[in-house]
């Protein structure tokens, strides 16, 4: 065990270009899912807080039911529509890393949106009215919410991409986990561990759960530049 | 002009559980009038102010601005951008001082030199130069009801509604709220302020009116 956690850590600092290349793999598929879905996610969430229709509550509800929705199944619908039979067969997109940021972006959207439709409700709700009594239209007294919830919103990001990071299932089943194109840490992990090769597992778990902490070090530190609300 | 500023005939406010705040209350506003609304704690002082600046859904029968008639329900921007409403424990945006006056003058286009000197005025009007570049969290509760009379008196406009300015404030800073609201109602600003009967405000040429059982009556 001791031998396997020192290896470990000599490919984290050599510089293994096959466990850096499959992290830097992880974080372009994230990081773009999470880019794509963010603003979706925050203007759809901002609706459904402030917004009165029919519907609305069911809406919220169902966003909330999918927060805990396996991403595995996810993988499955996507798979079934992205292969070659499937409705969006012609996109040949199965086993790309574009496949695999269509199915993040899936998982980030509930994540995200839920935790802004939180967000916008629990906001003090003097902030809207006070840029709407000062002049500014129903699009600036939202973008003046959103402004003064900002940390509640990057926590919510925080929280999606944790989930994107994070999640095998859906990368496996769209990604196919081929080396040097999609093959994700979380991925990586779990092919290296069933062919017994522990040493580039648990570095790329050190890598993961570096990212994980070194996000929310990162929330804390700007939540305290911040100041209180 | 001639006529009032804003006039406003059989406004009503019922919430859903029957509770009725206002009940065919009419109001007529002339130009540099300023008016004081006392009543009781729940009287609807708040709804009503909240009703006049367009933040709080109600109905009236007919109501206008300046002489041109608008929908309350669908309060128009050429409406609000002429009629301020401070709230009772006004809300600063995380920001400076500094730029939490210019926050309305920058969604009215005011710019450059323009805007500072007009933050720079309200800062010194407000007697706010010592805290101007600190955040909101570290001011008391008189030094921010003065940041929101200054972030509404910035941006000029031809209404200010005040809702219960000076409830909660110790003694010395109600003494400065008070001084401000003085010198707007010299100034010639239309100002409607709501204050509790204990905390009755008295300002030059206040009319005095009186809120209760949902309807508005002068008081003699």
């Amino acid at each position: 065990m001791l031998d396997t956690t020192g290896d470990a850590f000599r490919l984290l600092f050599t510089g293994d270009s096959e466990l850096w290349g499959i992290v830097a793999v992880s974080l372009r598929v994230a990081l773009t899912a999470l880019a794509v879905a963010a603003p979706l996610a925050v203007a759809a969430g901002y609706g459904l807080a402030v917004g009165r229709f029919p519907g609305r509550r069911a809406l919220i509800v169902t966003l909330q039911a999918m927060l805990s929705f396996p991403t595995v199944v996810v993988g499955l619908v996507l798979y079934l529509m992205l292969s070659r039979r499937g409705p969006l067969g012609a996109w040949q997109l199965l086993f790309t890393p574009e496949a695999m940021i269509i199915g993040q972006i899936v998982i980030a959207l509930p994540v995200l949106a839920a935790f802004t439709v939180a967000a916008v409700q629990g906001a003090d709700p003097r902030i809207r009215d006070t840029a709407l009594s000062l002049g500014a239209t129903r699009a600036r007294a939202a973008c003046a919410l959103l402004y003064e919830t900002r940390f509640a919103i990057f926590a919510a990001a925080c929280q999606g991409f944790g989930r994107v990071i994070s999640e095998v299932g859906c990368a496996l089943m769209v990604g196919g986990n081929i080396a040097g194109s999609t093959r994700t840490i979380t991925t990586a992990i779990a092919l290296e561990t069933s062919k017994g090769d522990f040493a580039q597992g648990i570095a790329l778990g050190f890598v993961l759960l570096a990212l994980a902490f070194g996000v929310n070090i990162a929330f804390a530190l700007l939540q305290g530049r911040g100041g209180e609300p | 002009m001639t006529g009032p500023l804003l006039a406003v005939r059989g406004l009503s406010k019922r919430f859903g559980d029957g509770v009725t705040l206002l009940d065919n209350a009419s109001l007529e506003i002339a130009e540099g009038a300023c008016w004081i609304i006392t009543g009781d704690n729940g009287a609807g002082k708040s709804t009503l102010l909240r009703a006049l600046a367009g933040l709080e859904p109600a109905v009236a029968e007919a109501a206008s601005f300046a002489g041109r008639a608008f929908e309350l329900a669908e309060y128009p921007d050429r409406v609000r951008r002429d009629v301020v409403y401070v709230h009772q424990h006004p809300y600063l945006f995380q920001r400076s001082v500094a730029a939490n006056i210019g926050y309305g003058l920058a969604r009215r286009g005011v710019r450059g030199d323009e805007r500072a000197q007009r933050i720079a005025a309200a800062i010194a009007w407000a007697g706010l130069d010592r805290v101007r570049d600190v955040p909101p969290a570290r001011l008391s509760g008189g030094e921010k009801q003065r940041v929101a009379l200054a972030r509404a008196w910035a941006v000029s406009p031809r209404l200010l509604l005040l809702d219960e300015p000076t409830a909660n404030l110790d003694a010395t800073a109600r003494a400065q709220v008070l001084a401000l609201l003085r010198e707007l109602a010299m100034a010639g600003r239309t100002v409607v302020v709501a204050c509790h009967d204990r905390e009755l405000i008295d300002l030059p040429h206040a009319e005095q009116w009186h809120l209760a059982d949902g309807r508005l009556a002068r008081r003699r």
